[in-house]
Order: structure tokens, then sequence, then C-alpha cells
């Protein structure tokens, strides 16, 4: 039964052994990665960038006492060597705040992200690939989903529940915001399906695990990581909005308390005396989205094996 | 054995408002694919012939008639109970580049369905290593060289080859090679045919082969029979070299007549056909399907419709009302090709 | 010559070479390729995927792109001068006004949403033609020539026309500012053999009566068999064999052109006599750097075939670069010459 038949494929020395197993390919898939985010300075930056944010969310809350210092003698501090961006108005340190009000934020933001993107590929995905009623009826869904007006309804929304932790924060994002997602994963899916591959996966009988698990989502992951990694920027935004508008309550260190305080109480918009604790938060929020935006031009080289591999 | 009677196919054409047209796809074929044969359908776009293959296939349902696969009729059986069946049948697809997931290895892509095989036969896990070296081997790749590479490391003949390997995974008893070659690069053509060949005369796997190119047919094996599809009606049947040689239909001279001549190499055949008209879908049923298009048309043409008859002295079956021998064929110059100086 | 007598003009490539940039660095796709299109003929040009031969024809508009980049060489058209000396608003006018180009799969390159007629529009005004009517009359009656309804077509849309009729279309934009110079970039790939029988024909009647000179880019020997005068096989960037059609077909003396035309499934003779060639063809990064291109896939392969490149020899009509074909010949008669 090993009879060669015209050889067309000539034997490289080189060769890597036959046989992939789970764990050589994927720590091909990770030299890959780091060889795409090589490619481009900007990628590497956005990378550094991210880490430094990880890092403060992780162990921020570690570096600084539970209550932080405050110092009466400096409220509204101006910027200087032992408070690089000031005071606030108990003359506690900004830089101190941004830090430990950073893990709040990218939880709800990871948590939002997660939940958008679980629910919405999930429910695009399978509304594209079996059509019909059931496409009908989770497209109803989505598009309830996205006439939801958010903000009013968080409004509602607050004046019954707390949102007491960044997770709950997170999820109630997420089950607003999965609308995008799935209308964006059922169109590709859709496209998808009519490939060569997919109806080969059909004809060999595999089983529809297989064939959404394995042969659809690898090719949507650089589209849902995109997703994933806009749409953290987006819960950022809108609890940041949330807390400033001060439509929630302030249990926590947050950016968003933090420019509600300096622009309702420490009035940064007219006098420059709170000016660096208004900026702070923002700038923290400016550097996180540019942290992400250099890092989303890396997703399709790195879920795509001919432009990883290159 | 896969035996087809009268499969006929309609689609509707999405329309507006008043509803669509419907567009006959297939007419009422009927075929025959002995175990471990080869049988080739050729024709223009739109002819029919890729439906064919797709619903013997199980790819696509049809409409009515019947498919009966090994002495089961499918008419009878639910979806679920056909698929056993139709998993014998295996489609190698025209594009070898949409045909292969490109985020998946080779190895992957035919881990895949031999562990569905392997569950199927009771055999243990190990065996889909060494079945999917044996079978890369038996498609005339180095399993060494392949198995860790992605799609896009290929090349189109080596695809090609990766998914005709991965139908043998299920140990198929027909492999539909729908233009199995029309996109491969033409040095290496005669590989991918002469290993459809192969698999046949070694493994007994037959082959139904779907091509616009009539050429190509003849590479399949000598034994071949062709059916020759116009608007989906089976208009000539026979032999694939006698068919080739000795065409009576005049569709069927038509499309020999098409087949460029490698002037230098051979002369045009005497008797070429050319076409009057261009095909037309929508032009009015009734009468022989070609007659709009057929220099040789009479007034019986227009009104009534012929049916494939009994073989004739050729031994081939047609649809005409007015067969004729005619030779179409280029005919060697006399010069070979080889002959350099 | 009268003024009023247009004549086909000549195409002369020399020495062209176009590299693609990578990250294994700068590649050549076409390497020193010489080739010239005599006046009022069709030149073939045939080669397998990665041979260069769409490099080749869209050098003749000066129109590579990124990471594409026409490294050397020239390309002198009659009345136009070196292509790839014209930049910017000139090089646009000739593309069209004196270059036309049928692009690959010319179904895909018209534009879904305008009618034919407002595409031809558009191409009439991008050339400042004044006489737009006179350019719709133009266009219908080439349509017409082809078989077509001229006004009917142009009031169509892209996708109401089947795949033969796009071709026509976009054989008759190419043709509808008076190009005398026409490349044909695979004009009959993906459409049914009828079909192709007839716009190969429908090419060889429009170049003898607008007497042009053609330029068709094809994989398929049979298409350029039945329409061109001359045929250069291209393999691995290179023209390896070069001569009039019928002699390349009947006698082919390269052995890539022995070996493709072998390959090739024919309607008659012995078919166990036809086989694949072995190997496959070379890609931009698997071209060898030094000798034969085709030395890996050739039966005749020699120990110079490793070190050295074969130079294009001209003998009897014919270009050939080969060493076991013209090497040891060219040797006499260079040491008998020089």
């Amino acid at each position: 039964m090993t009879v060669i038949i015209n050889p067309e494929g000539v034997a490289d020395p080189q060769a890597s052994p036959a046989r992939t197993t789970r764990a050589t390919l994927r720590r091909n898939f990770w030299r890959g990665v780091w060889r795409v985010l090589r490619r481009k300075p900007s990628r590497m930056a956005g990378v550094v960038i991210i880490v430094l944010f990880a890092l403060m969310g992780i162990a921020g809350p570690l570096l600084y006492p539970d209550n932080l210092p405050r110092d009466d003698n400096a409220l509204y501090a101006p910027p200087s060597l032992a408070h690089p961006f000031g005071t606030d108005f108990e003359g506690t340190d900004v830089l101190a705040l941004v830090v430990t009000g950073a893990r709040y934020v990218l939880l709800t933001g990871l948590a939002t992200a997660a939940i958008t993107v679980a629910v919405g590929t999930a429910i695009g995905l399978f509304a594209g690939f079996r059509r019909g009623r059931w496409d009908t009826v989770l497209m109803r869904l989505t598009d309830m989903n996205l006439a939801i007006p958010g903000l009013p309804l968080l409004l509602v929304l607050s004046t019954v529940w707390k949102f007491e932790g960044p997770l709950e924060m997170g999820l109630v994002l997420g089950l607003l915001g999965w609308g995008g997602i799935a209308r964006a994963v059922r169109s590709q899916t859709l496209s998808l399906r009519e490939r060569g591959f997919i109806e080969a996966a059909r004809g060999l009988g595999l089983p529809t695990r297989h064939i959404i698990g394995r042969e659809l989502l690898p090719g949507m992951a650089p589209y849902i990581a995109m997703n994933m990694l806009i749409a953290v920027t987006g819960a950022v935004y809108a609890q940041v909005g949330l807390f400033f508008l001060g439509v929630l309550p302030f249990e926590s260190n947050n950016w968003g308390v933090m420019l509600n305080l300096a622009v309702f109480n420490g009035g940064a918009l007219t006098t420059p005396a709170a000016l660096p604790y208004l900026l702070a938060p923002l700038l923290a929020i400016l550097l996180l989205t540019l942290g992400i935006v250099l890092i989303v031009d890396a997703m399709d080289e790195i879920f795509n094996p001919r432009l990883r591999e290159e | 054995m896969i035996v087809g009677t009268g499969v006929t196919k309609t689609y509707k054409q999405r329309g507006g408002v008043l509803g669509g047209r419907d567009v006959p796809a297939l007419r009422g074929v009927d075929f025959a694919v002995p175990k471990g044969g080869a049988v080739s359908f050729i024709g223009e776009s739109g002819c029919g012939k890729t439906t064919l293959g797709r619903i013997i296939a199980g790819l696509e349902t049809y409409d009515s008639g019947d498919i009966v696969i090994d002495g089961v009729s499918m008419s009878g059986l639910s979806h679920r109970r056909r698929q056993p069946y139709f998993r014998r049948i295996q489609l190698i697809h025209q594009d070898p580049y949409s045909a292969l997931n490109p985020t998946r290895t080779v190895h992957q892509t035919l881990q895949a369905p031999l562990a569905l095989r392997a569950r199927q036969t009771d055999r243990s896990r190990s065996w889909t290593d060494e079945r999917a070296e044996e079978l890369l081997s038996l498609v005339g790749l180095d399993p060494g060289y392949v198995l860790p590479r992605y799609p896009h490391q290929l090349s189109g003949g080596m695809r090609q080859r990766v998914v005709i390997a991965r139908a043998l995974t299920m140990d198929p008893e027909v492999l539909v090679a729908d233009e199995a070659v029309s996109m491969i690069d033409v040095s290496l053509r005669l590989g991918i045919l002469s290993l459809l060949k192969d698999l046949r005369l070694r493994l007994g796997v037959g082959v139904l082969f779907i091509t616009h190119d009539i050429a190509t047919a003849r590479y399949i094996g000598d034994d071949s029979e062709l059916y020759v599809l116009y608007r989906g009606q089976v208009v000539e049947r026979g032999n694939t070299e006698t068919v080739i040689a000795d065409p009576v239909h005049p569709y069927t001279q038509s499309l020999l007549s098409a087949i460029p001549v490698l002037h230098g190499l051979e002369r045009p055949g005497p008797e070429r056909v050319v076409p009057t008209e261009a095909l037309d879908e929508a032009q009015a049923d009734g009468g022989c399907l070609f007659a709009r298009r057929c220099p040789f048309a009479t007034e019986r043409c227009v009104s009534e419709m012929p049916v494939l008859g009994r073989p004739g002295e050729g031994g081939q079956r047609h649809a005409c009302f007015h067969p004729q021998r005619r030779s179409v064929i280029p005919v060697g110059a006399g010069r070979h090709a080889g002959a350099g100086g | 010559m009268t003024p009023t007598t247009v004549t086909a003009p000549g195409v002369r490539i020399r020495d062209l070479t176009v590299v693609y940039k990578t990250p294994a660095g700068e590649l050549p796709a076409v390497s020193g390729v010489n080739l010239s299109l005599e006046p009022g003929t069709i030149t073939g040009v045939v080669g397998e995927s990665g041979s260069g031969k769409s490099t080749l024809a869209l050098s003749l508009l000066n129109a590579v792109q990124p990471p594409g980049r026409i490294a050397a060489g020239s390309v002198e058209i009659d009345g136009l001068g070196d292509v790839l000396t014209l930049g910017g608003e000139d090089l646009r006018r000739a593309r069209g006004r004196q270059v036309g180009y049928v692009f690959q799969a010319a179904q895909n390159s018209l534009n879904p949403l305008k009618t034919i007629g407002k595409q031809l529009l558009d191409l009439g005004r991008s050339h400042d033609v004044e006489d737009l009517r006179g350019l719709v009359r133009d266009a219908k009656e080439l349509l017409a020539r082809m078989g077509m309804d001229g006004a009917r077509v142009l009031d169509s849309h892209q996708h109401e026309l089947s795949g033969g009729m796009r071709q026509r279309v976009g054989i008759m934009l190419a043709l509808v500012l008076n190009a005398k110079v026409v490349v044909l970039d695979e004009p009959t790939t993906a459409l049914d053999m009828i079909t192709q029988a007839t716009i190969l024909r429908i090419i060889r009647e429009v170049h003898d009566e607008r007497s042009l000179t053609t330029l068709v880019i094809t994989h398929d020997v049979g298409a350029i068999a039945e329409v061109a005068d001359s045929l250069a096989v291209m393999y691995g960037g290179r023209v390896v064999e070069h001569g009039e059609v019928t002699e390349v077909l009947g006698a082919p003396r390269h052995p890539y052109t022995q070996g493709l035309i072998r390959a090739i499934p024919r309607l008659s003779g012995d078919i166990s006599e036809a086989r694949a060639l072995p190997g496959r063809p070379p890609t931009l990064g698997t071209l060898p750097a030094a000798g034969c291109v085709f030395r890996e896939r050739c039966e005749r392969r020699m120990a110079v075939c490793e070190t050295d490149e074969p130079i294009p020899v001209f003998r009897d009509g014919r270009t050939v670069a080969c060493h076991a074909v013209d090497h040891p010949l060219a040797l006499v008669k260079r040491k008998e010459f020089a």
C-alpha cells in the first residue's frame, strides 16, 4: 500500500519531524507572535504600554497602603518631584490615585470584552452556521440588543443596583454591547461556510462541534481579537463616563471618579490648580487606547499562518 | 456501485414579488458508476455536471428520481440515514486553494477525519498517525515534508494531492473529481490525472470525473465511460475513446471542435462543427435543447425532443434525430513532440 | 508609408529585469528578458505559475506595482519611445491610447456598480476624448463586430453579462481608444471550450482587421497555438525558447518546452506517451541563484547547468536558452568567428 506515485514533494533534509504535536504547534505559534510583534517598532511600543498597564492593574494597589496618605498642606499641589502629577483636593498623590485606580478600570474593561466577545461570537457563529429559523430568531435578538439605549438603561439600573465590583460593572456593559460583534461574526461565518474546506469537512462527516470550533473559528480569530481589543477601549470609556457623570456611587478609587472630582469639585475647567488632577487620568486613558490601537495592527498577521511565518 | 435513474433538480431563481423562474439543472439523468470504474461527465458550465457531482457526493438533494448506492435506495432514507452511504463518496474540489483550511497544518487536516475513522472502525488513536503518512505516500507526497506544513507552503499540485489524501481517509468507494486539474499548472496536470487512474487500478476506488476539458477525460483510464451533458440532459454516452474519436451528436462535435489545435503538432479535424449561436439558458423549451445552436437542425428538432436511445453501431447512445459521424478532432501532423534539434 | 495608413508598431523588450521585494531581499520575477514583438503579429507568452509572464505584461505598461520594481532594461514601442522612462501624465495617456490592456479574468475588472456605457464614458473623459458620441459609436461597432448587440451591452451591468461577453467587453475597452499595441492577460481562463474558441477567433480577426501588434499571455499552450504567430516560452522569469508557433510546437528544442508539450492532455494520439514533468514550478523563493533555472526538473542536465546560466542563442529563426541544445554548437561558432 505504500507505493509512491509520481513523487512531487521533494524531501527536505531540514524538514521538521513529521508529527506535529500540540505542544510544538503552540510553541511555533508564540514564536510567530513574537516575530510579528518585532516587525514594527510601533507594535513593540504598544506591547510595552499594555504590559505597563497590566502590571499597574496587578501590582499597583500593592505598592501603596490601603488608605493613600493625605497631605493637608498640599491641596491641589502643582506637579513636583514628590508628586509628578500634583495632588488632589485632599492632598493625595495623583499618580498614586491613577495607579491604584487602574485595577478597577482594567478589570471592568476585560470583563466587558470577554463577555461581549463570548456572547457575540457564540450567537454570530451559531446563527451564521445554522441559518434558517435559528438565524432569524437570533438576529432579531441581536437587533433588540443593538436597539437598547445603553446610557438611559444604565441610569435606570443604577437606581436599583449599586454595581459594587468591577466584574458586575463589566457584566452589565458586556451584556449591553455584544450586538455589533454578533452581527459581524455572523456575516463572516456566512461567507466562510461557503468555502471548500467547510464543505469538505461536512462531506467527511466531521461533527458540527469540530467544524465550528476548529475550522470556522480560527479563520475568524484576527477579527474576534480585534473586536475584543476595541471592546476594551469602549468599556473603559463607558465606565469612566458613567463615573464622571456621577451616575454611579463612588465606592472605590477610579479614573472616572477622579475626573468627576476634578471638574465638579476642583473646577479644573476654570482654574489651573486642579488641571494636573484632571489631565492625569485622561492621559492614562489616552495611553491605554494608544497601546491597544498599536497592537490591533498586528492581529491579522498573528492569526494568519502565512503572514505569521514569513 | 452507484446507479442513478431519472435524477432531476430544479433551482428556483430568486425573483421579485411575483416569484422566481424555475431553472432546470438536471432533467432526468440516468447514470451508473460501477465499482472501481471510471465515469466522466463533460459539458459547458451550466450543463448540470457540477450539480450532478454534488448530488452524488451527498452535498445537495435531488427533486425526483432515485440514487441507489450498493443496492440501497437513497430516496427512501432520511437525511441522517443517507449520510453513511454518501460518506463513501468523496468530492475533490476544483480549487485546491480554498479546499484546505489555511489555518490548519496538513497534519491537523488529516488528523480530524482519521480520528473519526478510527472511532468508526475501532482502531487505536496511534493508528491515525501511521495512516496519515501512508496516505500521503500513496498520493505521491513525502510525509516528512508535507505533514507539518500549512497549505500556503505547498504548490497547487501538492495541495490537490493533500485534498485527495484527505478524501481517502474515509476509505471511499468513489472519488468525485470536479474540475480537479483545471487550476493546476499544466506541467503537473497529468500527474494528478494518473494518480486518480492509479488509485482506481490499484485500490479499486471508482472515479467520477467532471470536466469541461474533454481531453483530460481520456487520462483516467481507457475503460472509462463518457457522458456528454447539455442543459441538464445526457445527449451522448459511451466509451470515452469511442465518443471522442467518433462522436455522433452535433453538440459533442461542437465541444470537440472547440478544443484548440496544437498547430505544428497536429492539424484540425476536417469536419469541425461550430455552433451557430451562444448558449442561452432562457431559450424556450420544447424540441431538442440544442436545436437553436445546431447547424444541422431540421423542423423535427424544433418540435420534438429526442431521447437517449439504444447503443448504435459505434457502441454509444445518443439523443439526436440526425446522428452523423464527423471527424472533428485534430489529427497528428506527423512530427513528434520530443524531437528536438 | 503615407500618413493616413497606420501600420502596427513594433515592440522591443531589452534586458528587462523586474524584482520583487521580499523578506529575503529583492528577488527577480523577470530576469534579463529580451523579446521583440514584430509589427502586426500576435506573440504568445506561455508559462506556468511563477514564470513571470504577468509581470512581463505589466512591464509593457510600466505598471509593475510595489513591492515589485523594474530594475533594469527598456521597453521600446514604435511611436512612443521607451515606456519605462515615461511617467505621470504621459504614461497614463499611453495606457489606453497606445497600449490597450485586457486584464486577467476581465470578468472582475469591470465596475459592478456602473453600466458598461458609463465605464466607457469614464474612460473617454479620463483620456480627454472630445467626441464622446463618436466613442460610443466606435464601441458599438466593435461590440457588433464581436457578435454582440452594442446598445444592449452598453446599458448592461457587469452581472448581466456572461463570462464570454465580459471578455469581449474587456477587449472593446482596450481597443476603443485605437490602441495599436494590445496586451491580453489570460484571455480565455475560466471560459468554456466553445466560448474560448469564439474569443480566440475574435482576437485573431480583430487583430488582423485593425493591424495591431498583440501580446497574449497565458498558461494554456492550446489557446496560444490557435491564435499566435510566434510563441515565447517562459520559465522562472526567463524566456527559454522563442520562435514561430508551429515550429516551436512541432519541434521544441528546450527540454522544458518539450516536457510541457508532452504534458498536455490531447484528444488524439497515444495517451501513454504523455507524462507530467517531474518536480514543480519554481517560486520567487526557490529559484536557484546560479545556473539554469530549469535544471532541477530537466532530463538532460549536465554539470555546466549547475554553475552557468545558459545564454539565449538565436539560430534558424529560433531563440533557445539551454546548454544541452545550443552550447556545443554556439561554442564552435564562437571559436570560428572570434
